[in-house]
């Protein structure tokens, strides 16, 4: 017998989430490679990878990558804002309803009853939407400031340098937390909703209650 | 805006025109009145009299406060490599750019005569070692010049990689790595070159080894002037002039009474393995073989955003 399963992400949601998936790794990785550290901590060493040194090849991954990456996002604010789609925003109160399902989570309390996303689901996700749009904001300049002699007023490029390398540490920390977050055995019957865009009922029943798919 | 079939074939044809981009050139926005220097070849003699070129020392001179000194326990390998930049045991060094040394003098025999070539930063108007610095400590100045915050320098030496002459030049032991190197193998010291002695511009004052040259081979003035003047002196000579259009443009041109293409070929005859002169060869700025890259990556979030003004209107699989 076939599980019963509930419709949880359209293809367009989950082609978007994908595309700012890959990008992301390949931005992390060509963004990663604009510090001087891949040849000193011998990454060039490993076979396939004598190229992440040669800063023209990290920096052309960088620009598409950032391409596919900046136009998701924006694709990403502006279909669910025309959509109305806001399951996803963080709303008042959910704080503290992220402390009690943490809590509950380790034999404290009830668990509290969500909606499609749960209160900590929405936090992360303006925590990792808003890093995302500081490294889109500051790269985009970056990138400006690179199209010729465009010479702009150098403390403000230091302070976009500084905070566009230090956002895109803290997000490469984010996304790794994304993914370990997945392997909770409390999550894992989500990860098939980024693949099919269905999730088990049962598993949607107990754990979203208030959705109504 | 209302959704229908209309809007969105609309929004995706939008979308999908600016994925073709046109073939972008950006114009050089460097002041026609910052600063330029030109370098006549056919003054310098190298101060053959003298010891050291006047401007190599006085250069040394008077840029000494701003030389590292670093502290020997600070002297460390740059892990798991093992090695380390150390020039405060060459500081004599005056044949090549180094930390203590930022301007110095090729000497090249070029259709059988001697010529003397005072090397330091060019200032170019798009600098990849400024543009590229990850953390934004290297400044292109609307002045001209382009300088290093040495306060603020790691020492990856990234700068050194992705210039054209390799100008920058690294010290171990010295700047803000010196903090944390102990616990975390992070950078490698501070960068240094030439910054054309901004604080003398500011001042009103030359720089030091212009004002030093006892021939003349060097000058400051406005882009404007100096331009004019090293084409005027090109024609003159019936010569060559380098920096005006290498690596995108720089505030330093070279002008001489034979081709650069001769000087360069004489420069790679004599070139060491060991001891790599900068060039001067045509050099392609490697941000500007990008551009189109840069722009496309700029214009992203409205093609993103288009597309999504489209999509918006489609229904998902759970709404059909």
């Amino acid at each position: 017998m076939s599980m019963q399963t509930v419709f949880r992400h359209s293809l367009t949601v989950r082609v978007t989430h994908w595309l700012v998936a890959v990008s992301g790794i390949f931005l992390l990785f060509s963004g990663f490679g604009q510090m001087p550290m891949y040849k000193r901590y011998n990454i060039v060493k490993i076979p396939g990878l004598s190229w992440s040194d040669n800063y023209e090849i990290t920096l052309l991954i960088h620009y598409l990558a950032a391409a596919f990456f900046c136009a998701a996002v924006l694709f990403h604010i502006v279909y669910h804002w025309r959509r109305k789609e806001f399951a996803i925003v963080p709303r008042m109160g959910d704080i503290s309803e992220t402390v009690q399902g943490l809590t509950a989570m380790v034999g404290f309390g009830e668990e509290p009853e969500h909606g499609k996303f749960q209160a900590k689901q929405r936090i992360i996700y303006a925590i990792i939407g808003s890093t995302a749009l500081i490294l889109i904001l500051t790269g985009l300049i970056k990138s400006y400031k690179n199209l010729g002699a465009i010479v702009l007023d150098p403390m403000f490029l230091q302070w976009c340098a500084f905070i566009h390398t230090g956002s895109g540490m803290f997000f490469m920390v984010l996304f790794l937390a994304h993914v370990a977050a997945l392997l909770l055995k409390n999550h894992r019957p989500l990860i098939p909703s980024m693949f099919s865009g269905k999730i088990s009922a049962e598993y949607a029943r107990h754990h979203h209650p208030k959705w109504k798919p | 805006m209302k959704l229908n079939r209309r809007n969105f074939i609309t929004g995706t044809a939008a979308a999908g025109a600016l994925t073709i981009l046109p073939s972008v050139r950006t114009e050089a926005a460097v002041r026609p009145d910052s600063y330029a220097t030109l370098i006549d070849l056919t003054r310098c003699d190298g101060c053959a009299d003298r010891e050291q070129p006047l401007c190599v020392s006085s250069c040394r001179q008077g840029r000494a406060d701003v030389f590292p000194d670093p502290p020997a326990d600070q002297l460390r390998d740059y892990w798991p490599q093992k090695k380390h930049e150390d020039w405060s045991r060459k500081r004599h060094v005056t044949d090549r750019l180094t930390p203590y040394n930022w301007i110095f003098v090729q000497q090249v025999q070029v259709a059988g005569k001697t010529m003397f070539i005072p090397r330091r930063c060019m200032h170019c108007d798009n600098p990849p070692c400024a543009k590229l610095c990850p953390f934004g400590v290297k400044h292109k100045t609307a002045e001209g010049p382009v300088y290093i915050d040495h306060s603020l320098c790691f020492g990856g030496a990234k700068c050194r990689t992705v210039c054209p002459w390799s100008i920058p030049q690294r010290q171990a032991g010295v700047g803000i790595y010196t903090l944390w190197q102990k616990y975390l193998p992070v950078g490698g010291g501070v960068m240094y070159k030439c910054d054309l002695c901004r604080d003398r511009l500011s001042a009103g004052e030359t720089p030091l080894c212009i004002e030093a040259c006892p021939k003349q081979a060097m000058e400051i003035g406005s882009r404007e002037e100096i331009f004019a003047e090293a084409l005027q002196r090109k024609e003159q000579y019936g010569g060559d002039i380098y920096g005006k259009e290498e690596n995108g443009g720089t505030s330093t041109i070279y002008v001489a009474d034979v081709t650069f293409s001769e000087i360069d070929k004489a420069l790679v005859a004599q070139m060491k393995e060991s001891h790599p002169n900068p060039r001067l060869n045509k050099i392609d700025n490697m941000l500007e073989k990008q551009n189109n890259w840069a722009l496309l990556s700029v214009v992203s979030p409205l093609i993103g955003a288009v597309a999504a003004i489209g999509f918006a209107a489609k229904k998902t699989e759970d709404e059909s």
